[in-house]
């Protein structure tokens, strides 16, 4: 699509904002906000124009919860001489730039503050060739990319995989040592958003295995590993 | 003071608050949290009816707000619009989770709940249609609201007030999708002029 053409980039804002824009088509959007000018300009206006009709909606006190639990998060801001953590490193994102537009993250957020708060992880899934175990043929490979604060995982097949009926993709998270842990099951053919406390803790990488429908039945994989990314790497 | 005119007087104000809190000052951001939280709960709360959640939200629009507060501009947005789309995005976006969330949890033991918009029984607050009328009426809109059949508005009110899909509305309504999807977009454009003119008196 040419984002450059102003109805289609007020139509696609319109859309978003008023927020029937869902699901993959909002992913694809705040992706491409960062680097489209015109877009991010019709987004500002659609904001502009619909924001204030929420005065309309009566207010609501929050519990006073809220606010602490701000107060604690805010107050453990990490000082900007922060560690560099591994996924910042040069290389890890050399070769994987490519596919740095399928970040999704707050675009909001990205909007208002390009600066390096909460940069995503992106590890590429290729196909583990062969398919460890012996799995059908896979030219596909998936991306997932990891929020920064390392709770959200959206995993994406960057080709449409074709999985029979009776099968399932279940997603792993594969530790330095020990047996890897399950991050449930995703679409083999849209995104998938995984959320968990603590995804990375530990992790080394990520798996994506041949499962029956509801999943590995043991809590290891039992089927084929047809995709493996290794982070750092 | 009507809404309108509140929203804009307690611009200047909640802009300098924001650019100090955008250099670390947490009094300042505890103000803007004490002056327009309320108001972001209840957005929050109409699109994700899950008060649990909602607050949840809530938190993490705030926390957002203060790591990105250095980089409002209010040259370009008047905080309360820039705020309140914060909310909406959070807010739509828990949606998104909620309804990719159950297929994976169910065997998975996700803490997070499903929600079906269809649950939820009526309470006291105004429908979708009510809040539209009101800020019509608040911001001047009738006359661009007269070009709008009934349902264009209805459609309108649903996606924005209580964040439905197309595919939601188009239940709701029972009507074909791609009538709910015009209805919308028509709804929307034919708005546009007023929302502009309106903008453009503040």
């Amino acid at each position: 699509m040419d984002y450059s053409r102003p109805e289609l980039a007020d139509r696609l804002a319109a859309d978003y904002v008023s927020g029937t824009l869902r699901g993959g088509a909002r992913l694809r959007m705040e992706t491409l906000l960062p680097a489209h000018p015109l877009l991010r300009r019709a987004v500002h206006e659609w904001q502009d124009r619909l924001a204030p009709l929420s005065t309309s909606i009566s207010p609501q006190q929050p519990p006073a919860a809220v606010w602490n639990g701000i107060e604690a998060r805010i107050g453990a801001r990490p000082a900007p001489s922060r560690r560099r953590r591994w996924w910042q490193g040069v290389t890890f994102w050399r070769g994987v730039s490519a596919f740095a537009s399928v970040a999704a993250v707050s675009a909001l957020t990205l909007l208002a503050n390009p600066g390096p708060a909460q940069a995503p992880i992106i590890v590429v899934l290729n196909p583990a060739s062969p398919p460890v175990g012996g799995g059908p043929d896979v030219a596909a490979s998936f991306v997932a990319s990891i929020s920064g604060d390392g709770r959200a995982i959206v995993t994406r097949p960057l080709v449409k995989v074709a999985v029979q009926a009776d099968h399932a993709l279940e997603l792993w998270a594969m530790p330095a040592a020990g047996s890897p842990k399950s991050l449930g099951l995703i679409a083999a053919d849209a995104a998938t958003v995984v959320k968990r406390d603590k995804l990375l803790d530990g992790t080394t990488g990520l798996a994506v295995s041949l499962e029956p429908p509801g999943g590995s039945p043991t809590g290891a994989p039992t089927g084929p590993v047809l995709y493996v990314g290794k982070f750092g790497t | 003071m009507p809404p309108s005119q509140e929203w804009s007087s307690k611009s200047e104000e909640l802009a300098q608050l924001l650019s100090r809190a955008g250099i670390g000052d947490q009094a300042a951001f505890a103000s803007v949290y004490q002056r327009t939280s309320s108001h972001l709960f209840a957005v929050v709360l109409r699109i994700n009816r899950d008060r649990a959640q909602a607050e949840d939200i809530l938190q993490e629009v705030y926390v957002s707000v203060w790591r990105a507060a250095s980089g409002f501009d209010a040259a370009q947005s008047q905080p309360m619009t820039w705020l309140t789309s914060i909310a909406r995005n959070r807010a739509i976006d828990s949606l998104r989770r909620a309804n990719s969330q159950p297929r994976l949890s169910s065997t998975h033991g996700s803490t997070e709940e499903g929600i079906d918009v269809y649950d939820e029984t009526a309470d006291d607050s105004p429908g979708p249609l009510e809040l539209l009328n009101q800020a019509s009426v608040a911001r001047q809109l009738q006359r661009c609201m007269e070009d709008l059949s009934a349902p264009q508005r209805q459609s309108l009110a649903l996606a924005y007030f209580d964040g439905l899909s197309h595919a939601e509305i188009a239940h709701r309504m029972a009507q074909p999708l791609g009538t709910v999807k015009s209805w919308v977009r028509r709804a929307l454009q034919a708005l546009k002029p007023c929302l502009d003119a309106n903008g453009r008196r503040e």
